[in-house]
């Protein structure tokens, strides 16, 4: 799978984001060519890919968002926008009147909604969130990054029901940049977390909520009890850490935001998927030797030999790593200098 | 050489009298596309295909289903963005159609890749003087090496599969503008050597009577002898690695960028050639 940014332009500054080192101010590069959209969905297609997501930034500032949504599904893609739902009032109609016949199963709209309380946004950005949630609910589902341990879900809930949205929400924690301080949930803190997630269990049963978990969390916070739940929603659930890779607009490739710095390379230099996954895969690989995950109990753990559990998210492993560990790979530790980053 | 086709316009008398040609009809209205295709056919003509010439963008043009099946050549200024059309290209590609875009404008040329990758047969209009090689070379580079399935966009398509290091190509039918292939009528019938030649009136007969053996007729003569004259007047086209392609079609605007356009396309299509061979199979889709 590939997240393609359509921008790296942002109009809300989250206190977790961890996409921060690729947004730009600067203009001329940060918008994606029609011609890098095309390429990039004829690499996909020729690799045999259905799926296809576009960030940001926040994609929909993009001036033809809507036209590469279209033009995707075109391509018989299911797409799927991951969006902060902070529509202008005329693009929100540009998206209404283009995009509303699409059938819910090819395009969604992932909204990363914040706690209002908690992360409080201006009356204007609400609304506008409320008002994409109100005309397009139906395509929408939430996705919500953890990233202080008293979180609560019970807004989501509630969004989720007064707009018919999708069933299914999308549940993060906040990464770390390795080497960057802040903003992100300490390993230490995963436990509590997990919990706090699991505590809201009556609410995701009651309302039909599939809870989907992204990368990061370890399968050992989790009772068996808890594993059996989510089970019963999504069947098999994965632990480790294989995000879908992202291209930037300049087709840059990277493993994920947070490791956006680290062997980041031209999406020209490869000729399917496969080579990219398995570019990636030698990296995680190459770290994992190094480091097994973020507790030290992951090293010989049976969850990770068996492929069940990825050890935490690889960017948590390798902040662990440049934190603690000595460097002992010089491509890990050539990476790390240039990029100014402590060791 | 075989007479040529003839472009005339929809006029029942026109094309009664065409009777054994081969005949692309002209047209400006989708809506006569059917009824001209029927009368070249009545007429005991070869429909080569009827030839629409419309002001109104892509995205305005309605194609009537009675026109299914017929090869259809719509030249239009512009396609307008993928939202307005996007709807239509369903429907679009029920059609024997092959959209002409002009490359003047560097977002027709945008619109030609778009097209082509969901299905939709173009053809790149490089006219004399054009100026956005740069982005022509890489549609070019599209159509003949992108692996993924796409529509052919002509002339590349063409010259990808007819390459011939030893060998120069012409193309110039695709633009209905070579008097070997095709010779263009006005409505009084009277006879241009052009699509240019018949805009600015500049005909050679007054009929095609007149021309009873094109390879003896001295204005076909002299077009082809004209293509000589770069040899033997030593013209700096006739010395560029590029003529084999290019033919001396873009004279007037001769220089560095259309040269090394054209060499890029010789080594384009000397890879598209190898590929192919390498793969036992053809590179481009074609429904």
């Amino acid at each position: 799978m590939a997240n393609v940014l359509l921008t790296t332009r942002c109009n809300r500054s989250c206190p977790y984001c961890f996409a921060k080192s690729e947004m730009s101010a600067t203009p001329a590069r940060n918008l994606i060519s029609w011609e890098n959209l095309i390429y990039i969905a004829d690499f996909l297609k020729f690799s045999g890919q259905r799926h296809i997501s576009l960030l940001g930034g926040e994609p929909t500032l993009h001036p033809d968002c809507v036209d590469f949504i279209l033009y995707l599904l075109e391509r018989d893609f299911d797409v799927a926008v991951f969006t902060n739902g902070m529509l202008s009032p005329a693009r929100l109609e540009e998206f209404a009147s283009h995009l509303t016949d699409v059938p819910v199963e090819q395009l969604t709209f992932v909204c990363n909604l914040n706690d209002p309380v908690q992360t409080p946004a201006s009356k204007k950005e609400t609304q506008r969130v409320h008002r994409f949630l109100s005309v397009l609910g139906p395509w929408t589902s939430a996705g919500f990054n953890i990233y202080r341990p008293d979180f609560t879900l019970d807004f989501l809930f509630d969004l989720i029901n007064r707009h018919g949205m999708k069933r299914q929400l999308r549940l993060g924690v906040a990464h770390p940049v390795p080497g960057s301080p802040g903003g992100s949930i300490h390993p230490d803190e995963m436990a509590h977390i997990v919990q706090r997630l699991c505590s809201h269990r009556p609410q995701f049963d009651s309302f039909r909520v599939k809870p989907g978990l992204d990368c990061g969390f370890p399968i050992c916070k989790f009772s068996d009890e808890q594993l059996g739940w989510l089970h019963r929603f999504r069947g098999a659930v994965h632990f480790g850490c294989g995000p879908a890779f992202d291209i930037s607009p300049d087709m840059s490739v990277y493993y994920c935001f947070p490791l956006s710095n680290f062997q980041r390379k031209s999406l020209f230099e490869f000729d399917s998927v496969e080579q990219i996954d398995s570019h990636f895969a030698r990296i995680r690989s190459l770290l994992k030797a190094e480091v097994a995950g973020i507790y030290s109990e992951c090293d010989g753990c049976m969850h990770q030999e068996e492929g069940v559990c990825g050890g935490g998210g690889l960017c948590q492993v390798l902040n662990r790593f440049t934190g603690e560990a000595s460097v002992r790979l010089t491509e890990i530790e050539h990476e790390l200098s240039r990029h100014r980053q402590p060791v | 050489m075989n007479f040529p086709g003839i472009v005339s316009p929809y006029n029942e008398d026109l094309l009664r009298g065409l009777s054994g040609h081969s005949v692309a009809v002209r047209v400006q209205d989708p809506a006569d596309a059917a009824a001209a295709a029927a009368c070249a056919r009545q007429s005991g003509s070869r429909l080569v295909c009827v030839l629409i010439e419309s002001d109104s963008p892509l995205s305005e043009i309605e194609l009537p289903e009675d026109s299914r099946g017929i090869p259809l050549a719509l030249a239009v200024p512009s396609a307008g963005r993928f939202r307005s059309f996007a709807g239509r290209l369903k429907h679009l590609r029920q059609f024997n159609l092959r959209v002409y875009l002009s490359c003047s404008r560097p977002e027709n040329i945008l619109s030609l890749r778009i097209l082509s990758s969901v299905g939709i047969h173009g053809c790149a209009v490089i006219e004399r003087g054009v100026k956005h090689w740069e982005e022509i070379a890489d549609l070019m580079t599209y159509a003949m090496l992108e692996r993924a399935h796409h529509a052919s966009i002509e002339p590349f398509t063409f010259i990808a599969d007819n390459y011939d290091p030893f060998s120069h190509i012409d193309w110039a039918f695709f633009y209905f503008d070579d008097p070997k292939s095709f010779l263009h009528l006005d409505i009084e019938g009277r006879v241009a050597l052009s699509r240019e030649d018949l805009a600015k009136e500049r005909f050679v007969a007054r009929n095609l009577c007149e021309i009873a053996d094109p390879d003896q007729f001295p204005p076909i003569q002299e077009w082809l002898r004209r293509r000589r004259e770069y040899f033997v007047g030593l013209h700096p086209c006739a010395s560029c690695a590029g003529w084999k392609l290019c033919l001396g079609k873009y004279e007037t605007s001769r220089g560095p960028e259309c040269s090394a356009f054209f060499i890029e396309m010789i080594e384009v299509a000397r890879r598209f050639k190898a590929l192919r061979a390498r793969n036992g199979e053809a590179q481009i889709w074609q429904p």
